[in-house]
């Protein structure tokens, strides 16, 4: 007899990658289609010590505005960040799967997870989505960010629908307003500086100037005028979050760019 | 030849000696609750000792290495699979020692076929107050105790009552460095116990009330002790933003605690 057995007389396994499961027919996957909630836009960019990532609050279900407190960036670990869109009742499923999954492993074998490691296991869970994605129901897109405390400085990677995994060297975005922005990215890269090269301040300003933009362009995208959008760092200290303070100035700021006319 | 009450007897009385005599050799454990967190502490020489099993449980065992070690994975097993099936909130150490560890034990302790597990363990678990702090002290046969403010593990019930009486006043405005202290103190007393305890081989009878060897009898013990043996803290941080609440004191956290003892 042993311990482990004893305790899980079912042979259950620990931990299951969440299923979701494709629909029978057309005209289900049509009917869910319009009835599943979606995160709209998350950015994140680099700084010079870190990462900085930015989201907007809204949730929708087809034209409907479902929620406007969505949390769409969510801590995995003390040293990595998920950045959330498109479905979010598998977004959900997924960010506590892989909470339970790097820290059963940290736990039971005394050591993190490797980053490679972490990134293959959100690799393996969006491709598990994938019958259902093409159906047009559970696709969903993060962007994994994380510190890299060898080489002291943030990394972006970010993914497509199945699986597939690319490392970013300056910014990522994911969501509905994504498309709209992703060339000011470059143009901010190109005209300004690196985002690796600016100083948190001046990094986080160009986040929620790209996040104001994307509100703007894509309908399905939050603006700010009810709730701050959320902001959150992760540096050598780990995630922190942008104090409020902070956030409603810049984003006071903004507006009053936006009233000019600008 | 039949198996009679008194064969069934003799065997439950020869497995308990064989395991009491192995137990006898483990380096005491001390569990205190404080106003910012939850602690373990111990002296080692080889293994690390104290370790995380869920968000909000911490663990420690004396006894046979693998036995400690499969009541520590089948823990993380049972915490893991409970958290993410249902919530991190339904994992509790009454759950788990009540029913998962417990009733195994008395199983595997009571196998006439198998050698008996070796153990004797201590859960903590951390709540929003100190007042909500519980501990949990599992033996081999199955048995266990809750405790409130404090806990204690050690090979011998004499050196686990003395270090109870030293541990008598800690509550919930006792801070991190105090419990650190008193728990190393506590430490040494359950220590010169289990030591005086194995010498005398448990014939002569000891006063459990005599009065214990303060000052520098203690002192000297200790620096004895830490020539050769590592302080091992755990603890869980109650008001922590980091996503886990466990960490191991390193060097720099413990430097005030052993200043005295170099």
């Amino acid at each position: 007899m042993d311990l482990r057995a004893l305790l899980n007389p079912d042979g259950r396994p620990v931990l299951q990658p969440p299923a979701f499961p494709a629909a029978d027919s057309r005209r289900d996957a049509h009917a869910l289609r319009l009835e599943e909630a979606h995160g709209t836009t998350v950015i994140a960019v680099k700084y010079r010590g870190g990462v900085i990532n930015v989201g907007d609050r809204r949730a929708t279900a087809n034209f409907a505005v479902m929620y406007d407190r969505a949390e769409k960036v969510l801590p995995i670990d003390d040293y990595t960040l998920l950045a959330i869109s498109g479905s979010y009742a598998r977004a959900m499923e997924v960010v506590r799967y892989l909470r339970h999954a790097f820290k059963y492993f940290e736990r039971s074998q005394l050591q993190p997870m490797s980053l490679d490691g972490k990134l293959s296991e959100l690799a393996r869970v969006i491709a598990a989505g994938l019958p259902a994605a093409l159906q047009g129901i559970g696709g969903f897109i993060p962007i994994l960010t994380t510190y890299d405390r060898q080489a002291g400085e943030g990394r972006i990677f970010f993914y497509d629908g199945m699986g597939a995994r690319f490392e970013s060297t300056e910014f990522g975005a994911a969501g509905s307003g994504s498309l709209q922005i992703r060339g000011v990215f470059d143009y901010i890269v190109k005209t300004r500086r690196p985002f690796h090269e600016m100083d948190r301040e001046e990094a986080l300003r160009e986040a929620l100037l790209l996040l104001d933009i994307a509100a703007d362009l894509d309908a399905a995208t939050g603006g700010w005028s009810k709730v701050l959008p959320l902001a959150k760092t992760i540096s050598e200290e780990g995630i922190g979050d942008v104090p409020d303070d902070e956030l409603r100035s810049l984003v006071a700021e903004i507006d009053r760019m936006n009233q000019r006319g600008l | 030849m039949g198996y009679t009450p008194f064969d069934f007897n003799e065997a439950d009385r020869h497995r308990r000696d064989h395991v009491e005599d192995r137990l006898r050799e483990g380096s005491p454990v001390v569990g205190i609750s404080f106003d910012s967190g939850l602690l373990l502490l111990t002296v080692r020489r080889s293994q690390r000792k104290v370790f995380e099993i869920y968000d909000r449980l911490i663990y420690a065992g004396i006894g046979s290495q693998a036995d400690i070690e499969a009541v520590r994975v089948g823990s993380i097993d049972v915490a893991h699979r409970e958290g993410y099936e249902r919530s991190p909130d339904d994992v509790t150490a009454q759950r788990l020692v009540g029913f998962a560890l417990s009733p195994s034990l008395k199983r595997l302790f009571g196998d006439q076929f198998n050698a008996p597990p070796v153990i004797r363990a201590l859960f903590g678990e951390l709540g929003p107050r100190p007042e909500d702090d519980a501990f949990y002290v599992l033996n081999y046969d199955g048995e266990f105790e809750q405790h409130t403010g404090f806990a204690v593990l050690a090979g011998v019930p004499e050196a686990e009552d003395r270090m109870a009486l030293w541990l008598v006043g800690v509550g919930p405005e006792t801070t991190r460095e105090q419990a650190l202290d008193r728990a190393l103190k506590a430490w040494a007393v359950g220590a010169m116990e289990s030591r005086r305890r194995r010498m005398s081989a448990g014939d002569e009878e000891i006063d459990p009330l005599l009065d214990i060897e303060e000052g520098e009898q203690m002192a000297g013990f200790l620096r004895e002790e830490l020539k050769t043996g590592v302080v091992e803290a755990g603890i869980l941080d109650r008001h922590t933003t980091r996503e886990s609440r466990f960490r191991l004191l390193a060097g720099a956290d413990l430097e005030p605690l052993l200043r005295e003892y170099r």
